[in-house]
């Protein structure tokens, strides 16, 4: 067993949801001492693989087999997969940012002494671990005082007193500067050197580039690739491919676009994160859109599409700090979602039952919100009036419910993306800002949004289209800009994209 | 069941309150060898308590957009004992004292909504420290001693409409004209709404339905005119009515309405159509403090004289009556005619109690289950999602 | 289904029949005699024809015109208390209770919790019971008149109980101890506890008050201040804090807790280097209060009066605790209230009485009891009729 070369072998797993298969005989093996990288897009099963792993999907919801260090693991809890040795930092930060390093790094697992938390044992280690990590910080540092960054490597810090043996990082840096992210890169080759294994999931090509050992992609629930990789030479270009294979098929309704005059430009477009001061997740974005003319935005998760678009809508998400725009050939300077939708812009979220909808209201309350001036007679709402404009809408998008009277958390994903749409169609907008329409509905009714999408084109409105879909931007827009990390790093016509073309632009080789 | 339906017009578990309510008068009503169901009991009933239901119509709106106003209670207790420290000490005329009373609850309401909407801070806090600052603040402007309000008030807090017109009516006429207009503008909106509607609810229904919401009109107007010479429906309930009213439109047929709903249902969403979230929150609380005043009035002239502890855990009054009315503690749910329903039956059930001698500490104690019943049927009505245990009835008889 | 429908309609459109047919509110009462007797006499099951045709002459009727005829056996008598969180108030609502029912009344005895609008709301509803007098302990005196002014329009006789019914025409009388005579005890008390325990004068003192919605608080303190003035002119009294004024002493709503927090703060504010001789208290609450406040603070207990004779500080007496309280037999209150009723009852209207005090809008009739100073030397005398409290002398 001790000369096992593999510290980790997950073999054909399997994970079903109801109606998905999200992991298809899955088989990752890591070596001792390595570090190991995951690619994939995003929904292509990485993070369900890690659930697994970890046990977050306790042992018996999957099929397959897990040997940790030679020997089979069930896994029923975190909990379990902790004290094997299996740490995993997650995307989002799980620390409690009111309490301090040291109560954070031994939360749940405090050292007591006759039923009381030994505090001078747990600062002492904890300065110890934070060593460690390179961190030179007070350990009563309330979590909530610390960068981002710092706070990434006490979260390590925390795997680590629990004696890890490996590691898991997911999409560590996304949130980082460049210059934590090396500094973790860096911790990250330590760790590797104090056999400690690492498995990273990453975006970011250039990174996998320059610290992988390893490198497995995992497309549409499948492992497609595994090989190892020599640092520092690492073919880009073919982890691409491997992540994008799949071809376009004729899943996308037949248009001709007729664009027009530019009516909609955004300028030098600057928007700081709320959260993180001083970090800018719009970095001077320019483009534009004519009439007609559908143009997409392809980005990763955590690119800066979605705060881009919502800064630009009436300034809806961070600070902003700077950045025109013009609508029609006219500067005008939109401070509200009010003014925003008065001056014919229309946004349709991503996180449609978080942003999108009230999912209290009726589809007759929800298509006329985002314009009740429009059924108001005499002073009041006309319930009829709003009856009318709910039903045109329900006949004209083909909304699947027996009345208009139905609330909208009886509905389908589908349909309930139509009443939103319906809902923004319902102001007449110039300008519509479609942030992943199609996420979560299937493929019918995705066919069917399309063509809704193709209709507002014609009717000589500007629609941008923001998706993670690669296929369903090159199938839909006329022209793609790409965004990585709050810049827009390029713009091509239909005719130049494919999908390797914008994923090297989404995530920033080292060679371009 | 079908036929029921279509008289009730759609869902019935919006009725189960009603229902409720109804059985309580009944019940009452048959225990209390019918002490409940007389005019002058009635004309108590309603001038004793609309201050709590005035606080309701603004508390139902509180809740909707997902905050909750403790301060309501010492907000009309100062407003109140502002308005009859004025007309005694300044010897204002009562209609200035009642003026600057409005005025206070304003001000008490830009006070709370501003720290809300501008600041963020929570309303639960913001009124918490305003329920201390106006309940502080009566006791120190009146000395901790009761003020004689001016005996012009008694009319808003106890006083009943004018008796005119020819005396063969047998009913106070003031009172009869009111239940008139009530029927005919129902019949008018009745035939309105048939004729817009395309579903083809059978005209019969409507018949049925203006019959038996006219005989409802008819017999309270009958109790509330037939009492003793001199008394009508009461002017507070007058007050009352025409601001249920007021909110009821508020509510269901303006923009900062419907407004009110998004917020409380989704404040992301609303912020993302247009909704000004900050000033609707704004908006709202300030109607409250506002309503808050004129409850203080209406009590005040009711009891002739503003005390120093007037208006304690009224707000708890208010909340229990928003809340059995079936509005949702995360807001967004809640309508201004089920609250007063809700707030009815808490009246009923406090006077019923009363005629029948129990007292203010059983009271209390029925009250509270009477509370956790209606919010937990409601709960549990919703996520069995198989309606009232009124539609069950209904349907098993149908079997 | 069908049948349902029928019959709804058919009450619907006898309730509208009904309406337009029988109004008339003379006639209402013929076609629906039950109502009329609410209105005019619930209690009178027996009401005939006669009484009915006329209920809104008898009703509009003064008090007074009616004064002669009385009420029958079994009569309904409403007895509303301002809440039972003391003793005495629960001792009369017990002793109402018995009381009445003993001398063949039908009572409804309520307390309302401390709250006007619930005072208000029993008050109400004990008219709609019929009540042939009601006995009000108001929470606020000055905050009933709506309330009492209905109950005398419909020819109920309102009898304030302990307390002043201000503000309002509707009362016909008040009982209670002499407030201001309390308040001349209570400061007698302190004095001439103060020679017996504290030696020599000048002596350090602080006054409290009771609760300012209570009207017979500033009586108290007015009857005190009477006695205790001329001894704080003359140097023998010192208030140490200076503070003399009734609105600066007060308790608020007789709030044991705020008075005792009131006193820790006198004694921490001035009377570090000081010794306090004798507080001045309006009841044995607020007393035992200001006594545990000094304990806590490590004084020397000071000569203390209080009032209403509480089992504890009964207690506290005895052991020399509490200097002094005043009794102010419950019992007695009852009786002479209960007097007044079998007064009305025959038909003699209210019984005669020189006292009379002006409420703000009329003289009402003050039935005065006088008080009782308890201090250890007299207790036994004093409770030889009360065996409750005898039980405490041991």
């Amino acid at each position: 067993m001790e000369n096992n070369p593999y510290i980790l072998q997950m073999q054909s797993i399997t994970k079903q949801f109801p109606g998905v298969k999200a992991l298809d005989d899955v088989t990752l093996e890591v070596r001792r001492g390595t570090i190991h990288v995951i690619c994939g897009e995003n929904g292509a099963g990485k993070s369900t693989l890690m659930k697994v792993l970890s046990g977050v999907y306790p042992y018996g919801s999957y099929e397959g087999k897990i040997l940790f260090m030679g020997s089979e693991m069930k896994f029923k809890n975190i909990k379990e997969s902790e004290s094997a040795g299996i740490g995993i930092i997650h995307q989002e930060l799980t620390m409690i940012p009111e309490l301090s390093v040291t109560e954070n790094i031994f939360v749940g697992n405090e050292i007591t002494r006759k039923g009381l938390v030994d505090w001078d044992e747990e600062r002492r280690r904890t300065v110890e671990i934070l060593k460690r990590v390179g961190l030179m910080i007070d350990p009563d540092t309330l979590i909530k005082h610390l960068g981002v960054g710092q706070q990434q490597l006490v979260e390590i810090a925390k795997a680590l007193s629990k004696n890890v043996k490996l590691l898991i990082l997911d999409e560590p840096t996304s949130a980082l500067n460049e210059d934590d992210s090396a500094n973790l890169l860096n911790l990250m080759r330590e760790l590797k050197a104090n056999d400690i294994t690492c498995i990273m999931i990453s975006h970011k090509l250039n990174e996998v580039a320059a610290i992988a050992d390893a490198v497995t992609v995992i497309r549409d629930g499948h492992t497609v690739e595994s090989y190892e990789v020599e640092a520092g030479s690492v073919d880009e270009d073919k982890i691409i491919r491997a992540m994008v294979g799949r071809s376009i098929e004729n899943r996308y309704p037949e248009h001709v676009s007729n664009p027009g005059e530019v009516i909609f430009e955004v300028s030098d477009w600057w928007v700081e994160d709320p959260e993180v001061e001083g970090r800018m997740v719009c970095k001077g974005s320019s483009f534009n859109v004519r009439a007609g003319e559908i143009v997409g935005f392809a980005g990763l998760m955590g690119a800066g599409r979605t705060e881009l678009m919502r800064s630009i809508f009436g300034h809806n998400y961070g600070i902003f700090r700077g950045g025109t725009l013009k609508i029609k050939g006219k500067e005008v300077k939109i401070n509200s979602v009010e003014s925003a939708i008065k001056h014919g812009i229309a946004y349709v979220p991503e996180d449609r039952k978080n942003l999108g909808l009230n999912l209290l209201d009726s589809i007759r309350q929800t298509i006329v919100s985002a314009d009740l001036d429009r059924i108001i007679k005499r002073g009041l709402l006309s319930f009829e009036e709003e009856q009318i404009a709910a039903e045109k809408y329900r006949e004209s998008v083909r909304i699947k419910a027996p009345s208009v009277d139905v609330g909208v958390n009886t509905l389908s994903g589908g349909n309930q993306q139509k009443v939103v749409l319906s809902k923004w169609m319902y102001t007449e907008p110039d300008v519509l800002i479609l942030d992943e329409p199609t996420r979560g509905i299937d493929v019918g009714a995705k066919y069917e949004i399309y063509k809704l999408i193709h209709e507002l084109a014609d009717q000589g409105k500007a629609v941008v289209l923001v998706s993670s879909e690669l296929p369903e931007l090159l199938g839909m827009a006329d022209r793609i800009y790409t965004i990585f990390e709050g810049s827009i790093t390029g713009e091509l016509a239909k005719e130049e994209a494919s999908q390797e073309a914008l994923m090297k632009r989404m995530t920033i080789t080292s060679v371009s | 069941m079908k036929r029921i339906k279509q008289v009730l017009g759609g869902d019935l578990r919006q009725y189960t309150m009603v229902v409720a309510l109804v059985l309580l008068i009944a019940v009452f009503n048959i225990i209390s060898d019918g002490r409940m169901l007389t005019s002058s009991n009635f004309q108590n009933l309603l001038a004793g308590n609309a201050y709590v239901l005035v606080l309701a119509l603004g508390m139902l709106m509180v809740i909707v957009i997902g905050q909750i106003d403790l301060s309501v209670g010492s907000v009309a207790g100062f407003a109140g004992m502002v308005m009859a420290i004025a007309a005694r000490d300044l010897n204002l005329p009562w209609w200035v004292a009642v003026l600057i009373a409005l005025a206070i609850g304003l001000a008490a309401g830009v006070w709370h909504g501003f720290f809300l909407s501008k600041l963020g801070i929570p309303g639960f806090i913001t009124t918490l420290g305003g329920m201390m600052i106006f309940r502080g603040g009566v006791i120190w402007i009146s000395k901790s001693i009761s003020v004689p309000a001016p005996a012009e008030l008694k009319w808003f807090g106890s006083g009943y409409l004018p008796e005119w017109g020819p005396a063969f009516t047998g009913m106070n006429n003031s009172t009869l004209l009111l239940g008139i207009i009530g029927i005919a503008a129902f019949i008018i909106a009745q035939v309105r709404k048939h004729k817009a509607s395309k579903e083809n609810n059978p005209i019969w229904a409507v018949v049925v339905r203006i019959c038996i919401v006219s005989a409802i009109i008819g017999y309270f107007t009958w109790l509330y005119g037939s009492g003793r010479v001199g008394t009508s429906f009461p002017v507070p309930g007058l007050i009352l009515l025409i601001l249920i009213i007021i909110y009821h439109t508020i509510t269901t047929r303006t923009k900062f309405g419907r407004n009110v709903y998004a917020v409380g249902g989704n404040k992301n969403a609303a912020a993302l159509s247009g909704v000004n979230v900050e000033r609707t929150y704004f908006l709202t609380m300030m109607n409250m403090s506002l309503l808050a005043a004129v409850a203080g009035i209406l009590f005040v002239g009711r009891s002739t004289a503003a005390g120093p502890a007037d208006g304690t855990s009224w707000e708890m009054d208010a909340i229990a009556s928003v809340f059995i009315g079936g509005a949702a503690v995360s807001g967004g749910v809640g309508t201004i005619l089920a609250t007063m329903v809700g707030g009815l039956v808490m009246a009923v059930l406090n006077n019923g109690l009363m005629l029948m001698g129990v007292g203010a500490d059983r009271t209390q104690v029925i009250k509270g289950f009477v509370l956790l019943a209606a919010v937990a049927f409601d709960v549990y009505s919703k996520k069995s999602g198989s309606g009232s245990v009124f539609s069950k009835l209904f349907r098993s008889e149908k079997k | 289904m069908k049948k349902k429908i029928i019959t709804m309609l058919m009450a619907a459109t006898m309730v509208s029949a009904c309406l337009t047919a029988c109004g008339g509110r003379e006639g209402a009462a013929e076609s629906a005699p039950a109502q009329a007797v609410e209105e005019s006499a619930p209690a009178a099951p027996a009401a005939d024809a006669a009484d009915a045709a006329e209920p809104a002459a008898e009703e509009t009727a003064d008090a007074e015109a009616s004064a002669g005829e009385g009420f029958e056996d079994g009569a309904t008598i409403g007895v509303s208390l301002p809440w039972l969180g003391t003793q005495n108030w629960k001792e009369a609502e017990t002793m109402f209770k018995e009381q009445l029912e003993a001398a063949g009344y039908n009572p409804i005895v309520q307390a309302a919790d401390q709250k006007v609008p619930q005072q208000q709301q029993q008050i109400e509803s004990m008219i709609e019971n019929g009540a042939k007098v009601i006995v009000v302990g108001p929470v606020d005196g000055t905050q009933l008149g709506a309330v009492l002014e209905q109950a005398k329009d419909a020819g109920i006789y309102v009898i304030g109980y302990d307390r002043l019914l201000e503000n309002t025409t509707g009362v016909d009388g008040v009982v209670q101890f002499g407030s201001v005579k309390t308040g001349e005890l209570q400061a007698q008390a302190l004095l001439e506890g103060l020679a017996k325990v504290k030696g020599e004068g000048p002596y350090n003192i602080e006054l409290f008050g009771g609760g300012p919605a209570d009207p017979n608080a500033p009586n108290f303190f007015n009857g005190a201040m009477s006695v205790l003035q001329p001894k704080i002119d003359d140097g023998t009294l010192v208030v140490v804090s200076g503070q003399t004024d009734f609105t600066q002493c007060a308790t608020v709503d007789w709030d044991n807790s705020k008075a005792q927090a009131r006193m820790d703060s006198l004694l921490s504010g001035f009377y570090s280097d000081k010794d306090i001789h004798g507080v001045l208290s309006p009841n044995d609450g607020i007393a035992r209060a200001i006594i545990t406040s000094c304990e806590n603070a490590g004084q020397q207990i000071p000569v203390v009066s209080g009032l209403d004779a509480e089992n504890e500080s009964v207690e506290w007496v005895w052991s020399g605790r509490q200097y002094s309280t005043v009794a102010k037999p419950t019992d007695a209150l009852v009786a002479e209230t209960i007097d007044i009723i079998n007064s009305l009852k025959e038909g003699k209207g209210m019984p005669s009485t020189d006292v009379t005090v002006d409420n703000g809008v009329k003289d009402v009739a003050i039935y005065e009891l006088p008080p009782v100073v308890v201090t250890k030397e007299n207790a036994k005398e004093v409770f030889a009729n009360d065996p409750g409290r005898m039980e405490l002398l041991k």
